[in-house]
């Protein structure tokens, strides 16, 4: 067993790419969520908006690839307003269903050989971001040259991705810290707490409720964006309803309604989740059996640890439902 | 890391050239075409394989994976005289889900085309068939996901998976077979590898369906529920759940879709304007029966109306003396068995798979709400009206995007009558 290779690659995946574009997701679902109680099952409906915007510019505009940023923002504002106008108004379940729906036909509307002129089909786009690699170079970062110390090294290209991801990752995560201390931020807690209270303090529950839902997706767009630059392509399928829940999933255990738990849940999940991948990896070259009846085999390590995603969102439910560094009297909202 | 697993299965394209003709009769008596070449590339343009079609007519190209394919026929290599039906195009491509089965079929056809062409109405009258074996799947699903709902209030995103715990437990008894239950082989249709025949494993699945919904309550809720856990808290359970339980079941199952034993290609029945297999008409009589029986049993048995207090008010029904925690057991055991029959009927008509369920749950959510989330008669009508428009949608949008109406439902129905058909109306905001 090769322990060093292991703890080098857990502790990059505390720091990596992963948890960057899942930090930016989570800091996005952690307002709607954590902070005003709505329940948004299509984050990666947003994060394609951003992905796909961005992928839009080179593959059917044709204008620089720098379009893309507001053009997500845009893709992503009409999906929050549609998911928004029907179901605000009605319990919090119903956001869940429609989200959930929403983002599935998003991916089905992106990957059809219909819309292949607008969003590449199955295949996606690739070759949009040039010019965001260009200005890493132009800063001084040789793409491929080796950078940092063990176990954090990295090449140029990953690094210049990193360093926009986690200035991303810090903008909003003062952002949202700033605006959760302001009024603004105070009225969408007591929303999460008592919908009806502020209401008959004369807000207007459902405009509070659509600029956090929007809020929260266009942060998410973002997320999209730096996995869409990171890869340098856009997949339709990297953006399946599970990444929702495995963002959720990584919030949840950071801890819900803080901003630091929606940074360090991220990098928790994924140092956790590399460590278990790589460890299990290494375990099943030889199928584990018990008697005849193989009990694990290194083709099954994948959806072992998807399992133990599911078994520690459901464990998390149970008995910490705030998180690591959440306060539990937050989390007792009922949505009903 | 989010790239499909489980790719034990080996994958061809199966590619069938066909001259068509018709005998005396006039029934479709298609004859082989020998010798042509086929060629297939992936979708970067890449030649995967490439074969002469045998004297039946075909070819098989292994393919590495289920995935977006162009199969290309070149012409020059058809018989003298032969041309492509101009139906036919010589390059078709197939996509990634398309992939039914292991191995996908491609067919070619020369000569003058011998089918009628179908009209609208025909056309129409095939996919509201289709619609309504569709419809009646989904209402036997939805029906627990709305009672639970209407009794606890929660909304079970792992419901999907009971349906495909439902579909594979039968097929775990028809086709893995248990060999410990060997000794039963004195029955008719048990071998004695302990593989059981359909007719036995159908309903050997759905009792387990019902045992899984009481374990998943008796385990799980009705725990939280005593524990006082918030709604959103068990809901977002739910999805920790669903993630547990599919994932579970592709690594036992695998990710391909595999039918069951008894499940042969029928001679469909041609009944006017459309066609059906004996096996999905006898399916779709049996459905109707049991979705009407459990409708009777709402409305008139003393559980059923047990079950709809419960729903309208659980602390009224409490106080004139209905014990709601049983109520709420009987509901989880009798959803978790009809989602199980639902499970059962789509993998015959499917075949079995481990996301069979959760590829419908979308559906599902579609048609509950449009009858009215939380009544069990809005279930039954919601479920089956998505079915059947989600397959008439097919008509004018493209197949990949059949599901795409569904959401319209889902969000006209929240905008202009929240409560759905059949539900009784909310305080809205």
């Amino acid at each position: 067993m090769d322990w060093s290779l292991i703890i080098e690659n857990s502790l990059k995946g505390l720091v990596g790419i992963n948890a960057v574009y899942f930090a930016v997701a989570a800091i996005g679902m952690n307002v709607q969520y954590g902070y005003t109680g709505l329940l948004n099952f299509g984050q990666a409906g947003f994060m394609a908006c951003g992905a796909y915007g961005l992928g839009m510019t080179a593959h059917y505009f044709d204008i620089p690839m720098w379009w893309g940023i507001p053009l997500g923002i845009l893709f992503s504002v009409v999906l929050g307003l549609l998911m928004g106008i029907p179901t605000l108004r009605l319990r919090a379940d119903y956001l869940a269903i429609v989200t959930i729906a929403a983002a599935e036909i998003i991916r089905l509307v992106v990957r059809s050989v219909r819309f292949k002129t607008y969003f590449g089909g199955s295949d996606g786009i690739n070759n949009f971001s040039e010019s965001f690699r260009e200005v890493g170079t132009d800063l001084g970062i040789q793409q491929s040259a080796e950078y940092g110390f063990w176990p954090f090294t990295f090449t140029g290209r990953e690094l210049w991705t990193l360093i926009i991801g986690w200035l991303v990752v810090a903008f909003f995560g003062f952002l949202v810290y700033q605006l959760m201390k302001s009024p603004w931020g105070r009225v969408l807690k007591a929303i999460r707490e008592d919908e009806d209270a502020v209401r008959s303090l004369g807000k207007n529950v459902y405009s509070y409720k659509m600029q956090s839902l929007i809020l929260g997706g266009v942060i998410g767009t973002f997320s999209g964006m730096i996995f869409a630059l990171d890869r340098g392509s856009v997949q339709p399928d990297n953006y399946s309803r599970d990444v929702t829940f495995y963002v959720l999933t990584a919030l949840v255990l950071g801890g819900v309604a803080r901003v630091t738990g929606s940074i360090i849940g991220p990098m928790l999940f994924w140092g956790l989740f590399t460590f278990v991948d790589n460890f299990m990896r290494q375990v099943t070259e030889d199928p584990i059996k018990v008697g005849n009846f193989t009990l694990l085999q290194s083709t099954q390590v994948g959806q072992l640890n998807y399992m133990l995603i599911g078994l520690a969102l459901i464990l998390l439910m149970v008995f910490r439902p705030q998180g690591l560094v959440g306060n539990r009297k937050e989390m007792a909202f009922d949505g009903r | 890391m989010f790239d499909g697993s489980a790719k034990a299965a080996d994958y061809a394209l199966r590619v069938q050239v066909k001259e068509q003709s018709r005998d005396a009769a006039g029934k479709a008596d298609n004859q082989p075409v020998v010798g042509v070449t086929i060629t297939v590339t992936d979708a970067d343009g890449v030649e995967v394989g490439t074969g002469q079609t045998d004297e039946t007519g075909v070819v098989v190209i292994p393919v590495p994976d289920r995935g977006d394919y162009t199969v290309t026929l070149d012409e020059s290599t058809l018989p003298d005289g032969q041309t492509l039906d101009a139906r036919t195009a010589a390059s078709q491509t197939v996509t990634e889900d398309s992939f039914v089965t292991a191995t996908k079929i491609v067919n070619f056809f020369t000569g003058e085309s011998q089918s009628v062409s179908q009209t609208f109405v025909e056309r129409l009258s095939q996919r509201v068939l289709d619609g309504i074996r569709l419809g009646l799947v989904l209402a036997m699903c939805a029906v627990g996901l709305s009672l639970v709902f209407g009794t606890t209030g929660l909304t079970n995103f792992a419901h999907g998976e009971v349906v495909t715990f439902g579909g594979l437990a039968a097929f775990v008894f028809n086709i893995t077979g248990l060999s410990f239950l060997g000794f039963l082989s004195f029955l008719p249709g048990v071998t004695e590898q302990g593989t059981f025949h359909i007719l036995w494993a159908a309903p050997i699945g759905v009792v387990f369906g019902g045992l899984f919904g009481w374990a998943l309550n008796a385990g799980i809720f009705s725990r939280l529920r005593h524990r006082g856990i918030g709604l959103v808290t068990q809901m977002v359970l739910t999805v920790g759940l669903s993630i547990l339980l599919r994932n579970f079941f592709l690594s036992r199952f695998g990710g391909r879709t595999r039918p069951y034993r008894e499940f042969t290609l029928q001679r469909a029945w041609e009944i006017g304007p459309v066609s059906i297999t004996p096996r999905d008409a006898v399916v779709s009589l049996l459905s109707l029966v049991i979705l009407v029986s459990v409708a009777l049993a709402l409305r008139y048995s003393r559980l059923g109306k047990a079950t709809r207090a419960v729903s309208d008010n659980p602390d009224l029904a409490s106080a004139t003396g209905i014990d709601s925690e049983r109520v709420i057991r009987l509901v989880w055991i009798i959803g978790g068995a009809l989602a199980a029959i639902g499970g059962v009927f789509r993998g015959l008509d499917e075949q079995a798979s481990f996301d069979m369920g959760s590829r419908l749950l979308f559906l599902m959510f579609a048609g509950i709400t449009l009858g009215g989330l939380g009544s069990a008669f809005g279930a039954l009508v919601g479920g089956f009206v998505v079915g059947i428009m989600v397959e008439v949608a097919s008509l004018v949008v493209p197949t990949e995007l059949k599901a795409t109406p569904a959401l319209l439902v889902l969000i006209l129905v929240l905008l202009f009558r929240p409560q759905g058909i059949l539900g009784k109306a909310q305080r809205v905001g």
